[in-house]
């Protein structure tokens, strides 16, 4: 028989019985249905999980603390037993040599104040190259990313602004009214690098315990020309509070700021005096692929270091989402599986009501191997359109559940992502296992058609 | 014809079979010898139950032999499985039901037509076929007639015409008209055996009417699974026809 003759005609015999094939192909609907929508929501999960991971620095960056962070805070003495390992430039280039790290930039954090009109700042700078500035990939909504051998520039977060206060009331605008201060971010501040000196003098205790020598106003510098991260007061993420500068020109104002000073942070002698070298906060390293970010974590422990990346929280993150989403699919699976007993009960109650047609096309020369294909594609038949209209079922659902729970869920967890994803390989997946449930609930009915005598089906009145 | 009756197409020797049946043992067919030839249109004739379509099943591969030999064109049915079986009557056989067997949902010329689709036939030959061979057996008109709206009569000769279609070396009938009335039973008696005669094509026949049984070249008469005589029609033939 021609495929096209073994086609139509199964698909006669559908249509024959169409209050009875629809019924089934319901069945089928709503078992597609189950499982796409339900797989959708764990896709969707995982998908909200990795852009959350985006948002908190990506998935192939280590930062990289020294050895011993107590120490540090405590003066940068050196009398503890335990040998720190300070994050020097030594140590940076001994990092960008390992394995599978694609460079690597210190990052120097350090507060300052910036002042216009009456109102002023505390901002967290952090200082990184020019390389790792850019990899970082700061959405700008104007100015641009300070680049090496430029003048000393800032970026302000996208929320900077709601840290300004007025410093004769002391209130923030912005906290305590919703009002956003009159401060114009694209106009000149006053720098203030000697924070410590500036607070002194302020609450009048001017002179310095130590060596009781009085304490001058620390100098203001005039700068404009930030640069500010794009997005709303309200939006969070990783580039909204801090400041970032390039570490080049902000280690060359320090210097200038401090002169012979100790810069604060930075590790002097028993006396007081700063060494030569630098110590850096924190380093940025960035890995070539996301599966050598442990190896390469472990690598760094290994010289000292505390390297911290999203690692391992990704992982963990990862497998609960599996797991959600094979409890999803599964409960997906049980309604398919019902769906495949209804196609297997209906093609055995056609089998049953045409053993007599069975019979005589039998006697009339057709094969066996016809008579199980007309079978097996009719099965088939039920489960293609059952999961062609399921998976648009599907989409629906999707569609409905991302308009009105969708905006429910962003309030309740911040993020902006939908909460059922359906991509094409997950439509292409339903479609197959709905054609194949189809096909193996046929496949026993398709081999009792096969069986029957052609005689006892003759005789059959 | 008598060039042709030399060759035989169906020989089958010894031929038993039983069905049990609890613990009785029913001897349909209780030896059975002899041998049909090409062109031949020949009646097996008994009462009700001698084992006439227990008989016809065998030759016709629908059913097993207990014990025997059935040997068409040369090859051994009784040997073949159910595949070899399809194919062997898909290929050399037609087959002609008491209650005619056409399928419902389909129209006369479909009908007709379905033995060619399971050749692999393409649509449009196999119905230009079906529609030559419905004209044959005079229902032009019907063609597109469903058997729901055909008499008895007029859904034999589709059934007929299904049976010929595939230009078969043997047809099988069982109990071709015992659903039809005498006349139109007569009707389609003749145009089987005008189609058979102008076609040399081998008919076997199975009926309970010795009148229907008469116009069969050679008759066989059954009785408790064994053949009791082989009566030759074919002198008394040639002499009717001489009469005319
Ligand atoms: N499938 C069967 N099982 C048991 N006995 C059967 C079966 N088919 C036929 N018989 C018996 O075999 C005998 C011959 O039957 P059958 O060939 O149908 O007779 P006929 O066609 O001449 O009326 C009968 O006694 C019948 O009861
Ligand atoms: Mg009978």
């Amino acid at each position: 028989m021609n495929f096209l003759d073994l086609l139509t005609m199964s698909v006669n015999n559908l249509w024959r019985r169409k209050l009875r094939t629809a019924l089934t192909v319901l069945g089928v609907v709503i078992g597609t249905a189950a499982i796409v929508v339900m797989v959708s929501l764990g896709i969707a999960l995982n998908k909200s999980y990795l852009e959350d991971v985006e948002q908190s620095g990506g998935l192939t960056t280590i930062n990289v603390y020294s050895g011993n962070e107590y120490a540090f805070f405590e003066g940068g003495s050196q009398s503890d037993d335990t040998e720190k390992i300070e994050l020097t430039d030594d140590v940076i280039e001994e990092l960008a040599q390992l394995d599978h790290v694609e460079f690597v930039s210190p990052v120097l954090t350090s507060n300052i104040i910036i002042k216009q009109g009456l109102y002023q700042a505390d901002l967290y700078v952090r200082a990184m190259s020019s390389e790792a500035l850019n990899k970082l990939d700061i959405p700008l909504a104007y100015g641009s990313v300070p680049q090496d051998g430029e003048e000393l520039r800032y970026v302000l977060g996208n929320q900077a602004i709601t840290n300004f206060y007025n410093a004769k009331t002391n209130s923030y605008p912005y906290w305590d009214t919703g009002e956003v201060p009159d401060v114009d971010l694209q106009g000149d501040f006053f720098v203030i690098y000697d924070v410590d000196a500036y607070y002194q003098t302020l609450w009048g205790d001017a002179s310095d315990p130590e060596s009781g020598t009085t304490i001058k106003p620390p100098k203001k510098y005039i700068m404009s020309d930030f640069s500010l991260v794009s997005g709303g007061l309200e939006e969070y993420n990783q580039f909204s509070s801090d400041t970032y500068a390039n570490i080049d020109a902000f280690k060359a104002q320090l210097k200038k700021v401090f002169k012979n000073k100790a810069i604060p942070g930075q590790p002097t002698t028993k006396s007081g005096k700063p060494y030569k070298y630098w110590v850096y906060n924190e380093a940025y390293v960035k890995v070539d692929h996301m599966d050598n970010v442990t190896d390469v974590q472990k690598v760094i422990s290994e010289m000292g270091l505390q390297p911290t990346s999203n690692a391992e929280w990704v992982e963990s993150a990862q497998k609960q989402s599996r797991s959600i989403q094979a409890v999803l699919g599964g409960i997906g699976a049980v309604s398919l599986f019902v769906a495949s007993i209804g196609i297997a009960n209906t093609m055995m109650m056609s089998i049953y009501e045409r053993t007599k047609e069975i019979g005589i096309i039998k006697v009339l020369g057709c094969s066996l191997g016809n008579i199980r294909t007309l079978f097996l594609l009719e099965a088939a038949f039920i489960g293609l359109i059952g999961g062609i209209l399921g998976l648009i079922l599907s989409y629906g659902i999707s569609a409905l559940m991302n308009q009105f729970m969708g905006s429910m869920m962003s309030g309740m967890m911040g993020s902006t992502s939908s909460v059922s994803v359906i991509p094409p390989w997950l439509s292409l997946f339903a479609l197959s296992i709905s054609v194949l449930v189809g096909i193996l609930s046929g496949f026993f009915p398709a081999l009792k058609a096969m069986k029957l005598s052609p005689l006892s089906a003759i005789k059959t009145e | 014809m008598s060039e042709t009756k030399s060759e035989p197409v169906i020989q089958v020797k010894d031929l038993y079979k039983f069905y049990s049946i609890g613990n009785n043992k029913v001897k349909a067919l209780n030896g059975v010898d002899f041998t049909i030839n090409r062109g031949e249109f020949c009646s097996i004739v008994g009462t009700s139950g001698s084992g006439k379509s227990t008989l016809l099943n065998m030759l016709a591969g629908l059913e097993k032999p207990t014990k025997g030999q059935i040997v068409i064109g040369g090859e051994h049915i009784e040997k073949m499985n159910e595949n070899q079986l399809v194919k062997f009557r898909r290929e050399h056989v037609g087959f002609i039901f008491q209650s005619f067997n056409l399928l419902p949902t389909m129209n006369a010329v479909e009908n007709v037509a379905l033995p060619l689709t399971f050749r692999g036939m393409p649509k449009k030959i196999r119905l230009a076929k079906a529609a030559k061979m419905l004209e044959l057996v005079g229902l032009k008109k019907q063609c597109k007639h469903k058997p729901t709206q055909m008499s008895g009569g007029q859904q034999q000769r589709v059934g007929v015409a299904r049976a010929l279609v595939v230009k078969p070396e043997i047809i099988f009938a069982d109990e071709p008209t015992g659903n039809l009335d005498s006349n139109t039973s007569a009707e389609v008696m003749n145009l089987m055996k005008k189609i058979v005669r102008e076609q040399n094509l081998t008919l076997i026949m199975v009926t309970h009417d010795n009148h229907l049984a008469s116009f069969a070249d050679r008759i066989f008469h059954i009785r408790d699974g064994k053949i009791l005589k082989i009566e030759d029609n074919t002198n008394r033939e040639v002499t009717i026809d001489e009469e005319i």
